[in-house]
């Protein structure tokens, strides 16, 4: 980053902060340096650190998109010391950028396929900019089914955008709530069970998900009784991480490091790790 | 011929690179031998099997500054770590030369830590032969040797009136004092017996026992005490946290270890390693099996440090051979 030195953070402005849910903000940030600004590009999947100078610094996946040039977004749920500190900045604070590290989803690879985004709760963060980047070259794509769940009504991460969504050309969204409202008119049911009951077919198919890793689990399970292969079903990894660059040896699992040999990985390549991730 | 310094021209020279350089020594301190900074060369203990701790804390502190923050007119600024002073560093056991050369790889990888790489360029490293051995070294095992000069600028050698000196690297060449060094027939003394260990086909036998019960019953009487990270010239897992003393703000690395409970809990509380067995199977992975597919040898240099501190005699040498012995399943 600056002056050579991986550690020293780029900093950046809170542009703007939104409330997505009662306990995730929407934080879009601009690099202050107008040269480092122009160069800083990423793709879908990739994460970056986060600064708040004196709390801390956490990686967050990066929610935006950067062909649309909206700024570079986060989306991020108040759990800890530096996410809390976090949801007290407004517009105009300083933070710390670290980034962007690791691979991504291999779009190109997925041309001419069917998508199939399952996310929960928080874990639609690095998902949004797979599907955004669907919708924006909408033709390259067969179906896009999306499944997004979350504990209540009140905590789907994205709603602003599921009109968007929902009324793209070959594109279904399938949302459901662990508990409903007075208001809810949808689905309550497991994200998995909602995987068993709307059956897509593996045929020419990538399935993409992530959320807490219980989700995980199931869904992969419904998934396989669907006929998904270990390699159609990609996910990104959480850790626990220090330094993004593989020296901390926090997100090492068996050989690899989720750093830089993730955060994405297939399921064929997390049954060749030593350890669970 | 080689070359030969005498025991009062050692110090002579040690005192002159004390003036041009900061000098770093074995010092004895109670009853542990660390290496400190060194003004009076009256100081330096030169009566040590091995130092308490390697000089590792001189690349990779316990804590260390990665930047500050500062505050001027209302802009935020990052303010580098201060630049390293030039260093000579007298005494370092070939096992610890080993470990300074073995933190390189991951630290030097890119892109490169560029603290750990000031840390590097700033020092000379003079070497010094073991004579005597403690119990617990197995450096031979580990592809080092008590008279290995291949990780320092200098070596030294005790012989009966004084040091052989090889220079190692033209870093080293450069700081030799011709005028104290004498031509000398001396022959260096055979070097101390050690324990062994052999290591031929760890990596693989590591891998065939990886869900063996062994780690769980290995782990049953593990304290978590980390003293085996903390005393380990070659483990390097580290934390980054903010220090926010009265506004003054800096953010630092300091020492970790993969035996921390917690090392792997995401925010949320899931912990991926739970549990005493996978956190020790991490550490003897890391050092036998991870390093050695990502860097090409194991991440222990034989000086069986861990040893001699740890409360509940986990012993790495004894880890090796019972997991050689394990029947595991033909691996990956």
């Amino acid at each position: 980053m600056g002056n050579n030195d991986p550690f020293i953070p780029y900093l950046a402005t809170v542009q703007s902060v939104v409330d997505l849910t009662p306990d995730v903000k929407l934080f879009t940030v601009e690099l202050n340096d107008v040269a480092v600004r122009e160069s800083f590009t990423y793709r879908p999947g990739q994460f970056a650190f986060i600064s708040v100078f004196g709390m801390g610094e956490v990686p967050f996946g990066i929610t935006s998109v950067a062909h649309r040039n909206e700024g570079l977004q986060f989306a991020v749920r108040r759990v800890g010391t530096v996410t809390n500190a976090l949801h007290e900045l407004g517009e105009g604070a300083t933070v710390g950028v670290r980034g962007p590290f690791g691979n991504s989803f291999p779009l190109e690879d997925y041309e001419g396929k069917n998508i199939f985004i399952i996310g929960g709760g928080i874990g639609m963060a690095p998902l949004r900019p797979v599907i955004n980047t669907i919708l924006d070259r909408r033709d390259s794509y067969g179906e896009l089914l999306i499944i997004n769940g979350a504990r209540t009504p009140q905590d789907l991460v994205f709603a602003p955008e599921f009109d968007i969504w929902s009324q793209s050309p070959r594109t279904t969204l399938e949302l459901t709530v662990d508990r409903g409202d007075e208001n809810w008119t949808g689905r309550v049911a497991l994200v998995p069970d909602v995987v068993r009951d709307v059956k897509p077919l593996p045929e020419n198919t990538v399935a993409i998900t992530c959320g807490p890793p219980i989700m995980i689990r199931f869904t992969l399970e419904a998934l396989k009784e669907l006929g998904f292969a270990d390699r159609q079903i990609i996910t990104t990894l959480e850790s626990n991480m220090k330094c993004g660059l593989g020296k901390c040896a926090r997100c090492n699992v068996g050989d690899k490091y989720i750093c830089k040999d993730g955060p994405v990985f297939d399921f064929e390549q997390i049954s060749q790790l030593f350890e669970m991730p | 011929m080689t070359q030969v310094i005498s025991k009062s021209d050692l110090m002579v020279w040690l005192g002159r690179l004390s003036e041009s350089h900061t000098l770093i020594a074995p010092v004895n301190d109670a009853e542990i031998t660390l290496f400190r900074r060194v003004s009076n060369v009256e100081d330096i203990a030169l009566d040590f099997t091995n130092t308490t701790l390697s000089a590792k804390e001189w690349f990779f502190p316990p804590t260390e500054t990665l930047f500050s923050v500062e505050r001027k007119d209302g802009q935020v600024e990052l303010v580098p770590a201060e630049k390293m002073e030039e260093s000579v560093i007298f005494g370092v056991r070939p096992c610890d030369a080993l470990g300074i050369a073995l933190l390189d790889r991951p630290f030097l990888n890119e892109p490169a830590d560029a603290i750990y790489r000031r840390h590097r360029d700033k020092t000379i490293l003079i070497g010094l032969s073991c004579r005597e051995a403690h119990p617990e070294c197995f450096c031979t095992s580990m592809g080092t040797a008590p008279d290995d000069p291949s990780n320092v600028d200098v070596l030294l050698t005790e012989v009966a009136d004084g040091y052989i000196v090889q220079a190692v690297t033209e870093k080293g060449k450069a700081i030799l004092p011709q005028d104290l060094l004498k031509e000398s027939d001396v022959t260096p003394p055979s070097p101390p017996s050690l324990s062994t260990v052999s290591v031929e086909g760890i990596e693989d036998a590591m891998l065939r026992n990886f869900d063996s019960i062994y780690w769980e019953r290995l782990a049953d009487r593990c304290l978590h005490c980390n003293l085996c990270a903390y005393v380990c010239p070659a483990c390097y897992c580290f934390d980054v946290r903010d220090y926010n003393d009265k506004g003054k703000i800096q953010r630092v690395r300091s020492w970790e270890s993969c035996q921390s409970p917690g090392f792997t809990t995401i925010a949320g509380g899931y912990d991926r390693r739970a549990g005493k067995g996978p956190h020790l199977r991490q550490r003897f992975s890391h050092k036998l099996l991870y390093f050695p597919r990502e860097f090409g040898s194991a991440a222990c240099t034989g000086c069986g440090r861990c040893v001699k501190v740890c409360p509940v005699n986990i012993d790495i040498r004894e880890v090796i051979a019972d997991v050689q012995n394990l029947g595991g399943k033909s691996g990956q």
